[in-house]
């Protein structure tokens, strides 16, 4: 276990002191977790615990580095999961054939995910653990009901999606456990998708992203899932504007329908890039988009939105 | 071959060539030296604790346990450090300013959040910030105005209670009959403008180092400075130490876009603090202080009226501005810099008899506004050039038609505006017409007209403006500052070895000077470009200079190197003709080669030298001359540089986002130097611009609290966010100086917030809306809509 020290340093950066530790394997990582007793940090991409610790929001006692650890670094399909390890990268979640086959929303969602750098760095799973209700991964993460698989010196736990997502930057995990992968189920094929941001600038985090899944049956909407971001204090799934959608054949009056439901339902936040009336606009805006494509991909007939 | 047969006219020129900055290879491959590379044995670090209110009487410093973390030297507040330093006043004749006393650390009180209070000093900046969060300051908060608005009234809490008001700054421009011609006018548009706060955001932040020398009892400061000059003639008189004693250098600047061309609380710090402690002391601003306690911008509110005749002739302008200038009027360009410069540009590039312009500059408890690129001439620009839309729109006309009418024309130069600003005779209406012949404005009518039929919200805007550059002695930079802005020395020295040593006062940090300087010497010279060494932003290389600001470098360091270098070349041309034993008039020099007209003798700069200075009695004693030049240059007044900008834009009619569709620029600058370095400044400048006029924007709570605290809240333009940006270069009548040179480095802020905000008030048009802030961001095209209650209604088609 290396040991970093801030002596003899100089430059700028200006955490206060940790140690940090490189682990090889995750039961290593697992015990250096539980050893610090609640005041240890994983850093995987380091893209938001980084500039946390240096405006000294986060004093972890010591940085448990999960990048060398062999094996994690992978996107696999179980069965019909498929299973992204703790050090996948957002630009490989991005170009990945198998999320491309069986996971075309989240395929989508990735390219509006930050610029270069941050894509070469930040990892799926990170971001899941970092738990911001403006970010892609536990967006997608929670509204295809995920699952996260936590480890800690105690054994593996999996957790649903909708029981880890607490609250803006909160998630449910214990002080001594990390994620080992997140796990989605693979979308059927036949299933049609959309997913629509807005950001001021491209790759920014969003003022509003809007996703559906659905499958067409008999020329009517089944299987919807609805997810958005941005919009409240965690990501969400909405069974509220699932159910307008259930069954339905998709037209201008459920669209408006669903428009009018979501300005009801969501309390978004007001801050400096948007005021919550026109993050509730937005997303009506982009429901509409998002339907309209994921419709269209589930094989129903364009004219049928044009009514 | 032989190229120097040809008479001197027809050789080709360094001037106007494409030459690849000679700065970049060390920029490039990591090898430039910032301050931050800088680490002498034992130097201390300072972090600072920083004001959290607006505006509160200190009342008590705890220090607490700081003094038990390892490696903290010292703690101070101003009451440890103010017998040591004597503040700097910005001084300006202006009648009735205020000149606030700006200290290292607040003293007394403090007056806008992000104003250092306390200096801890350690060994390292790790120490210091940890010893920073034992440290408590009680304050007893005092009720403060943030809103120009509400500082300016009469019974506004003050800032500065010697002042007896908020209002520091007030000033009038006046012609004509103003009111007889709103009478007389058909057409009357105005409107509230407000260009919000903005920050420079350069890439390197804002740091020093002061080096104490015991053994010479002097003083070395290395600072991220546009202005080292200044600096160290401020620092003299603040620190008491002649200028042998005082040496400011400004070693690779990561740019400063005007916001880091003044003294700042921390650069007077280290010096102390360096003096006091005697060991070297550094501070490095971190991102978000630079976003908080670095000098701002704009942040006026103009309301503004036109009024225009029937057949579209502008006849008056009046105007009423009120500037938020900050908690201090900044040194030593003062609080008059920005604020004054906005009724003086106002009337823009147009024939205006009838001119009322009043400005009232009041404090508030925000960081000082500064320079930013453009100056005064970004927001008055944006106001004009909107009225001047909404003039043409009123009376059926084309924006362009109605501009060509009242652009200043070839014959009317020159044109004294009614603020009294002359226009030297600059391509205005050539610059139109470019730009439209470039992005071929008809055929772009006709794509925004059949966009429009598709329901698309396309718009088209453009923006003239002419602003004053390379000002000489006759004018200052900053209306009644009394610092000489107005010449600048080149000292060029030919060693005994041939090579040039060219020195100057200016101060590049980003402007590839080097290259361009070298370029105007090698013509002038005729030695070759990497024989020459071009040194600048050193206190210590020319008695005086005030830097690198005001698009100035070109005129007045480009003039002073081409005094400089004709000197030496006459000095080189007599040495080698008595060398060469040929008359001095068929003498002459090109690529470091004298040849003679008459013979085909040569003999090169570097035997010349060595003849000069070091072969005992070639050249007689009396006939001796060493061959250094130093030359000042005072163009006395300024030089018009003018351009148009044209921008389409397309917005979301849902989402209200806004994407640039085309860009096109036309400008005359004089001579170009070097056009690729042209090209980028224009580029980067209207990136900035794109920058205020669709994203920047510095905001204060009501309670006093910066909230866009780090680059995710201040969005600045990614790549993604320009377009491609065409430029037509015109070259029309060269201004009468001496390299005719116009200045161009700050052109394209002041031109595309201007242009965009045009574009996409031309995009809302049919829905009855009109542009009056920047940035004008998707949140603000819903907020006019929803007022016309047209936000989130089913689309509207333009017609
Ligand atoms: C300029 C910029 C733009 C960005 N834009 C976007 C964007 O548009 N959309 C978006 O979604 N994100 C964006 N991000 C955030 C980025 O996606 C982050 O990478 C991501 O949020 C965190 O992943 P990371 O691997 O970097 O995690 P880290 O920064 O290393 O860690 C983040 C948090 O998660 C914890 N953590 C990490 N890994 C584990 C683990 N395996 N087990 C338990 N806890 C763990 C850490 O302890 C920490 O608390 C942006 C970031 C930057 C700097």
């Amino acid at each position: 276990m290396a040991s970093l020290r801030y002596d003899g340093i100089s430059g700028t950066m200006k955490p206060a002191q940790f140690d940090y530790a490189v682990p090889n394997t995750v039961e290593e990582a697992a015990r250096l977790l539980a050893e610090s007793n609640g005041d240890g940090k994983i850093i995987a991409g380091g893209q938001s615990l980084m500039p946390m610790i240096n405006f000294r929001l986060v004093k972890p006692s010591i940085l448990i580095d999960v990048n060398r650890i062999a094996g994690l670094n992978r996107i696999e399909l179980v069965g019909k999961r498929v299973r992204i390890g703790a050090t996948v990268r957002h630009h490989q979640t991005a170009s990945d054939p198998l999320i491309a086959k069986h996971l075309p929303v989240v395929h989508d969602a990735m390219q509006h995910v930050a610029h270069v750098t941050v894509r070469n760095r930040g990892t799926f799973c990170g971001s899941v653990a970092h738990a911001d209700p403006a970010a892609e991964m536990p967006m997608v993460t929670r509204f295809l009901d995920g699952t996260i698989i936590a480890l800690s010196i105690r054994g593996e736990r999996r957790i649903p999606a909708a029981d880890f997502f607490v609250g803006s930057l909160v998630n449910s995990l214990e002080p001594d456990e990390m994620v080992l992968a997140v796990e989605i189920d693979v979308m059927p094929d036949e299933a049609g998708w959309g997913f629509e941001e807005f950001a001021k600038r491209h790759g920014d985090f969003a003022l509003a992203a809007f996703a559906a899944t659905l499958r067409m049956d008999n020329g009517r909407a089944r299987d919807v899932r609805i997810g958005m971001m941005g919009v409240g204090e965690v990501p969400l799934r909405l069974p509220e504007i699932e159910e307008i959608l259930e069954e339905t054949e998709l037209s201008q009056a459920v669209l408006q329908a669903v428009a009018e439901k979501l300005n009801d339902i969501l309390t978004p936040n007001t801050d400096i890039h948007a005021s919550a009336d026109y993050r509730r606009h937005l997303s009506g805006v982009l429901a509409k988009r998002a339907l309209r494509s994921a419709w269209v991909r589930a094989g129903g007939r364009k004219e049928a939105t044009n009514g | 071959m032989t190229d120097h047969q040809h008479p001197a006219e027809l050789r080709p020129k360094m001037v106007g060539t494409r030459v690849k900055r000679t700065e970049d290879p060390r920029l490039l491959a990591g090898m430039g030296q910032y301050v931050d590379d800088m680490s002498p044995a034992g130097t201390l670090h300072v972090a600072l604790r920083r004001s959290d209110q607006p505006h509160a009487r200190i009342l008590k410093i705890d220090v607490g346990e700081a003094f038990s973390v390892p490696g903290v030297v010292a703690i101070y507040d101003i009451s440890d450090i103010e017998g040591e330093i004597k503040p700097a006043i910005p001084t300006s004749r202006l009648p009735g300013y205020y000149a606030t006393p700006n200290w290292p650390l607040a003293r007394g009180k403090v007056r806008y959040v992000g104003e250092p209070v306390v200096a801890v000093v350690a060994e390292s900046r790790y120490a210091a910030e940890d010893a920073l969060e034992h440290i408590n300051i009680q304050y007893d908060p005092l009720p403060f105005a943030i809103r120009q608005v509400d500082a300016v009234k009469d019974d506004a809490p003050l800032l500065h209670e010697e002042a007896g008001t908020n209002t520091i700054i007030r000033r009038e421009f006046k012609r004509g009959d103003v009111d007889a011609a709103f009478e007389e006018a058909a057409v009357i548009v105005k409107g509230r403008f407000r260009m919000t706060r903005k920050t420079a955001v350069a890439m390197e932040n804002r740091s020093y180092l002061a080096e104490w020398d015991g053994r010479k009892q002097s003083l070395t400061l290395h600072t991220s400075s546009g202005s080292p000059g200044i600096i160290r003639d401020v620092l003299s008189s603040c620190l008491d130490l002649p200028g042998t004693r005082l040496r400011v250098v400004a070693p690779d600047v990561g740019g400063s876009f005007g916001a880091k061309g003044s003294l700042y609380p921390e650069e007077m710090l280290v010096c102390v603090l360096a003096r006091k402690l005697k060991r070297p002391v550094k501070f490095i601003s971190d991102r978000l202080e630079d976003l908080s306690a670095t000098s701002q911008a704009f942040d006026e509110l103009i309301e503004a009226e036109l009024a225009v005749t029937s057949n579209g002739m502008l006849i008056g302008l009046k105007a009423d501005v009120i500037g938020d200038v900050g908690a201090y009027s900044i040194y030593p360009w003062t609080a008059a810099l920005e604020t004054v410069q906005v009724v003086s540009f106002l009337p823009g590039p147009y024939r205006m008899e009838h001119y009322r312009g009043r400005i009232r500059g009041v404090l508030t408890p925000k960081p000082p506004t500064g320079p930013y690129r453009g100056v005064g001439r970004p927001s008055s620009t944006f106001a004009m050039e909107r009225l001047v839309e909404m003039a043409a729109r009123e009376l059926n006309m084309d924006p362009v038609e109605f501009r060509r009418k009242n652009l200043v024309r070839a014959e009317e130069f020159p044109y004294r505006t009614a603020s009294g600003i002359i226009w030297d005779k600059s391509a205005f209406q050539e610059c139109l017409e470019g730009a439209c012949e470039k992005a071929d404005y008809a055929a772009l009518v006709r794509q925004r007209d059949a966009a429009r039929r598709e329901g698309r919200w396309v718009g088209i805007g453009l923006a003239s403006y002419a602003e004053l550059t390379g000002i000489g002695s006759r004018i200052s930079v900053a209306p009644g500052m009394p610092i000489n802005t107005g010449t600048e020395t080149s000292k060029i020295e030919i060693d005994a070895t041939g090579a040039i040593t060219a020195s100057f006062g200016i101060s590049s940090h980003g402007q590839g000077l080097e290259t361009t300087l070298a370029q105007v010497i090698v013509d002038e010279l005729g030695c070759k470009l990497e024989d020459i060494q071009v040194r600048h932003g050193d206190s210590a290389l020319v008695p005086m200079s005030s830097g690198t600001y005001a698009s100035r470098s070109a005129v007045l360091g480009g003039g002073a190197a081409t005094l400089a270098a004709r000197v030496v070349k006459g000095k080189v041309l007599r040495a080698a003709a008595f060398l060469m034993e040929q008359n001095v008039d068929d003498l002459d020099i090109r690529d470091g080669i004298i040849a003679s007209r008459q013979s085909n003798l040569t003999m090169t700069l570097k035997e010349v030298a060595s003849a000069v200075y070091t072969q005992m009695g070639r050249i007689p004693r009396e006939q001796r001359e060493d061959l250094t030049a130093s030359e000042t240059y005072d163009p006395y007044l300024g030089t018009a540089c003018s351009s148009t900008h044209l921008a389409m834009v397309e917005i979301d009619p849902e989402t209200y986002g806004v994407e640039i569709r085309r860009y096109v620029v036309a400008e005359d600058c004089g001579k170009i130097i070097n056009p690729m370095i042209v090209d980028g400044q224009v580029h980067g400048a209207v990136a900035q611009g794109i920058g205020a006029a669709l994203l920047e924007e510095i905001i204060h709570d009501d309670n006093g609290q910066a909230v866009a605290a780090s680059l995710a809240d201040y969005l600045v333009p990614v790549a993604g966010t320009v377009p491609n940006i065409s430029i037509v270069h015109i070259e029309a009548d060269l201004p009468n100086n001496v390299g005719g040179f116009r200045g161009m480095g700050e052109g394209g802020t002041i031109g595309a917030p201007a242009a965009i905000a045009n574009a996409v008030s031309d995009a809302l048009a049919h829905l009855g809306v009109s542009v009056e802030t920047l940035p004008i961001t998707p949140e603000r095209i819903f907020q006019l809509l929803r007022d016309k209650a047209l936000a989130g209604q089913p689309i509207q088609t333009p017609t």
